[in-house]
C-alpha cells in the first residue's frame, strides 16, 4: 500500500501530493522532490525510444531504508510518484503498475472536467476517493 | 449511441466554461444555454421525426413518451423515466439518474451554484416542441450537480399554440 502519492506538472511543480497522515509530510514532499531527479535522468535516457505502456512506468526510482519510490510519467510530462513502504514486500511489479494505470485513468477524468484549469492543482473528490484507496490497501 | 461520445461531452463542457467566463451572473448563463439550446431543438426536430417516423400523438403523455424513449435514446443513448404530476395531464418531468452531458462534471465550481448545467437540453426541448405548434415551459427542477439525488427535468404543456390542426409530434 502506498505512503504517498504526488502528481507533479511538466513544469515540476506538484498537483497533488498527499501522504498517509501518520507521518511527517514535510519527509516524503522531500523525497517526491530529490525523485524528480532520477524521474528527469529516465526520461533523457529513453529517448527515441518507442512510448508505449511499459516505457511510461519507470519502474523503481530509488530505494531508502524505509521506503521504495516509484514513478511513472506521460506522454504529456505529468508524472506520478509513488511511495511505498519497504517492509510491505507482497508489492509485485505488476501491482504497481494497476495503481498507476488506475492514477493515469483518474487524472484522464479530472482532465476531462470543463471547469479544470490545467496547470491548477487537483481538487477532485474522485480523485481523493480513489488515492485514499489505494492508500488503504493495494489495488 | 454506440460510438465514443467523448468529444461531444466535452465540447458541451468547453461551451458552458466558455460562457461562464463571458458571462457573470449564473442567470444569464442558464438563458444563453436555453437560447441556443432552443436554435438546435427548432433544426433538431426535422431530422428526428424524418428519422424516428413516430406515429401521430394523441395526447401530450404520449408526447412526453416518446421523447424519453425516442428522442433521449436516440441523441443521448439514455431511456428518462416519465413522471405525471396533475390530473389534467399536462406536467410531466423526464427523471434522469445518469447524465451522460455531466459525466466528467462532479460539482458545480464555486461561485456557481444556480448554475444549471444541461440548461441547453431545456431549450432543445422547447424549440423542437414548439416547431410541432406545441407551446412548453421546460425547466431544471432538480439537478444532480446541485446536490440532488437526481437530475429532474419539468415539461408544462401551455395552451396550445396552433388549434386547426394536430401535425405529427416529437
Amino acid at each position: 500500500m502506498a505512503v504517498c502519492i504526488a502528481v507533479i506538472a511538466k513544469e515540476n511543480y506538484p498537483l497533488y501530493i498527499r501522504s498517509t497522515p501518520t507521518e511527517n509530510e514535510l519527509k516524503f514532499h522531500y523525497m517526491v522532490h530529490t525523485s524528480l531527479d532520477v524521474v528527469d535522468e529516465k526520461i533523457s535516457a529513453m529517448g527515441k525510444a518507442l512510448v508505449d505502456q511499459r516505457e511510461l512506468y519507470l519502474g523503481l526510482l530509488y530505494p531508502t531504508e524505509d521506503y521504495k519510490v516509484y514513478g511513472y510519467v506521460t506522454n504529456s510530462k505529468v508524472k506520478f510518484v509513488m511511495v511505498v513502504d519497504s517492509s510491505n514486500t507482497a508489492l509485485r511489479d505488476n501491482e504497481i503498475r494497476s495503481m498507476f494505470r488506475k492514477l493515469h485513468n483518474s487524472y484522464t477524468d479530472v482532465m476531462c472536467n470543463p471547469f479544470y484549469n490545467p496547470g491548477d492543482r487537483i481538487q477532485s473528490r474522485a480523485f481523493d476517493n480513489m488515492v485514499t484507496s489505494m492508500m488503504i490497501q493495494v489495488c | 449511441m454506440g460510438e465514443n461520445k467523448d468529444l461531444f461531452v466535452l465540447t458541451y463542457g468547453a461551451l458552458v466554461a466558455q460562457l461562464c467566463k463571458d458571462y457573470e451572473k449564473d442567470e444569464d448563463v442558464n438563458k444563453y444555454l436555453d437560447k441556443m439550446g432552443y436554435g438546435i431543438g427548432t433544426r433538431l426536430v426535422e431530422d428526428f421525426l424524418a428519422r424516428s417516423c413516430v406515429r401521430r400523438c394523441h395526447s401530450y403523455s404520449e408526447i412526453i413518451d416518446i421523447i424519453a424513449q425516442v428522442a433521449f435514446k436516440m441523441y443521448l443513448g439514455i431511456t428518462p423515466s416519465v413522471v405525471c404530476h396533475n390530473s389534467s395531464r399536462n406536467e410531466f418531468s423526464l427523471i434522469l439518474d445518469k447524465n451522460p452531458l455531466a459525466e466528467f462534471v462532479e460539482e458545480l465550481p464555486a461561485g456557481r451554484s444556480a448554475l444549471c448545467y444541461c440548461n441547453l437540453l431545456c431549450g432543445v426541448i422547447r424549440g423542437a416542441l414548439e416547431m410541432v405548434h406545441l407551446a412548453t415551459d421546460v425547466t431544471f427542477l432538480q439537478d444532480r450537480l446541485k446536490g440532488d439525488r437526481v437530475t429532474e427535468i419539468g415539461i408544462t404543456f401551455l395552451k396550445k399554440l396552433d388549434e386547426k390542426k394536430y401535425k405529427r409530434k416529437k
